[in-house]
């Protein structure tokens, strides 16, 4: 079975589109388009909201309401949505069952941003946040300049762990007429075509993989190594260890 | 994560690629015959339309192969949408598809004004209605009142039976009775009395129905019936008709006998019947088949039937 899904994958006539069939590479754009939109609605509602909430500590209800929002069922939601809004639809669009997969996917995505967010602001040292206002900080420039930064780890794993559910849930976007890795398992389930159906699957989590992976890079460049402390072994100033140490020998 | 992993994983991903670049190409040799559409040159009314339906229709004998070999049918494209449910019906009124692939008896054919293209060559196997039932049940009493049944359903019939039930939330029960008083089939008698049976029903309201009619037909005349209606598949209930836990069911020709025959080819309604017969186990019987049928059907809006004059599937071969 094993080698079946591999020669399903590695079948170059898989990857392309054909008249009745949409290829791998389309499909995989397709989903990568789904999840990328709506991650970045998600990120563009979640993060402000809780870093504002994570800064006044106002609203916190607001956090505990989005929580909630895990429960829905997705496809329940996705099914329900469709309902409502498809039949406004008309013509060669498949708008009317893109909105509702992008709303269920935005909503999946916002609880895990805007929690993480929050927390990541609350959690920030007290000290650090008296130190910045000492300084002379406005609101906003503690918010921007010192919180924020501080809570970009906090940050980075909610949205990670926010594409890593949307990569996987895309996929439901095939329980409507929509595109994307989903098709393959769909498909290959209705038709029996079981090395079509695993090879989707694992499509799906290879992109994860290298979402995840870029995301971690995206991490490892943008988060202060004041706080991470992961320095460079190379550059250590070896002249200032040696002033030191002679600062040391003269004082004796 | 340390450097050499990441270096690692760059190059794990990079050779999966590389690889999946020099694979068999499956696509030459499946696709390359239905690139050209119809005969040299001209486009078919079938090439400007999108078909839509469920998944397994693209690769099922009876499906786009099927319509290609019979009729020299091929859709300018396929989109999947679900087996013959709400997304279907909704795309087909909208105008994301065209042609669909919906049953016959399904009440939002009559609802939207669809129209069911005609099947003159068979492509899709008759599914006539017809009661299976045990031999050791099946008295002269029972199989009059059900074959009378069986005179009476028709296709039209049992689409307005589905829309009392699945879209005015009416009582399966009610809606059988009443169906059987105005087909003049209610009368109470003493003609099947005596007679113990267990009439069973797959899980939608099609074939809910269909036990209902049955059994509330044979309780009129004096059998004592139960009912267990909602069993589900085909996979779990035949085998309940077969070790006599059940002994009545609604079916459907084509199907049942695909079921018990994976080799059937009999595609019209007097040759799937008459293969039927033969292939039932010793234990159970046929009744009369219906004229009803519910099969799979190609549809198609009113405007658009009307605008390549589209009365059956062979019309959109043709070119226009």
């Amino acid at each position: 079975m094993i080698g079946e899904v591999f020669t399903w994958l590695n079948d170059p006539g898989h990857w392309k589109d054909t008249r009745f069939d949409t290829g791998i590479a389309t499909q995989l754009t397709a989903h990568v388009r789904f999840c990328a939109f709506a991650l970045l609605v998600a990120l563009i509602i979640a993060l402000p909201l809780g870093l504002v909430i994570g800064h006044t500590g106002r609203g916190r209800w607001l956090i505990a309401a989005a929580n909630t929002l895990r429960a829905l069922p997705t496809v329940g939601v996705l099914v329900l949505l469709t309902v409502v809004i498809a039949p406004h639809f008309y013509g060669r669009t498949d708008t009317g069952y893109l909105i509702p997969t992008e709303i269920v996917l935005i909503v999946l995505a916002i609880p895990s941003i805007l929690s993480n967010t929050f927390a990541g602001v609350e959690n920030v040292d007290p000290a650090v946040r008296d130190a910045a206002e000492g300084m002379g900080m406005t609101g906003k420039q503690v918010l921007l300049k010192v919180e924020l930064p501080c809570s970009l780890p906090l940050i980075f794993s909610g949205f990670r762990s926010a594409t890593l559910q949307v990569i996987a849930t895309a996929t439901i976007a095939s329980y409507l007429p929509l595109g994307g890795l989903g098709r393959f398992i769909y498909d290959g389930l209705a038709q029996q075509d079981f090395p079509q159906m695993i090879g989707g699957g694992v499509l799906v989590a290879g992109l994860a993989l290298v979402a995840d992976l870029l995301l971690y890079l995206v991490q490892r460049y943008t988060v202060s190594r004041g706080l991470t402390g992961r320095f460079s072994k190379k550059r250590i100033p070896d002249a200032r260890l040696a002033s030191v140490t002679q600062a040391e020998v003269a004082a004796v | 994560m340390n450097r050499k992993t990441l270096m690692l994983a760059a190059a794990a991903a990079a050779l999966s690629l590389g690889l999946s670049a020099c694979g068999a190409d499956s696509s030459k040799t499946s696709t390359g015959a239905s690139t050209g559409s119809g005969s040299a040159g001209t486009t078919t009314i079938a090439s400007k339309l999108i078909m839509g339906g469920p998944p397994e229709f693209k690769t099922r004998p009876d499906g786009l192969p099927g319509l290609k070999k019979n009729y020299g049918v091929v859709f300018g494209k396929y989109t999947v949408t679900d087996t013959g449910g709400p997304v279907t019906v909704s795309s087909l009124k909208n105008g994301q598809i065209d042609a669909a692939d919906l049953f016959t008896t399904d009440p939002s054919i009559q609802a939207n004004g669809f129209v069911i293209l005609e099947d003159p060559k068979s492509n899709f196997a008759a599914q006539n209605i017809v009661p299976i039932i045990s031999k050791a049940k099946a008295t002269d009493g029972v199989k009059k009142i059900l074959n009378g049944i069986q005179a009476k359903l028709t296709t039209d019939g049992l689409g307005q039976l589905l829309t009392k039930v699945q879209n005015q939330k009416q009582d399966p029960d009610a809606v059988a009775k009443q169906w059987l008083s105005d087909n003049g089939l209610s009368g109470t008698g003493s003609s099947a009395s005596g007679v113990k049976l267990t009439v069973g029903s797959a899980n939608f309201p099609e074939n809910v129905i269909l036990a209902d009619i049955y059994a509330e037909a044979l309780k009129a005349q004096g059998a004592s019936i139960k009912t267990t209606l909602n069993i589900g598949s085909r996979e779990k209930y035949y085998a309940g008709l077969k070790d006599g836990s059940i002994d009545l069911f609604a079916e459907y020709t084509g199907t049942i006998l695909q079921f018990i025959d994976k080799n059937a080819t009999a595609t019209s309604p007097d040759d799937v019947y008459a293969a039927l017969v033969k292939a039932l186990p010793s234990n159970l019987i046929a009744l009369d088949k219906a004229q009803a049928q519910d099969s799979d059907a190609i549809v198609v809006t009113k405007a658009t039937a009307d605008k390549y004059s589209l009365k059956t599937i062979a019309d959109l071969a043709k070119t226009g």
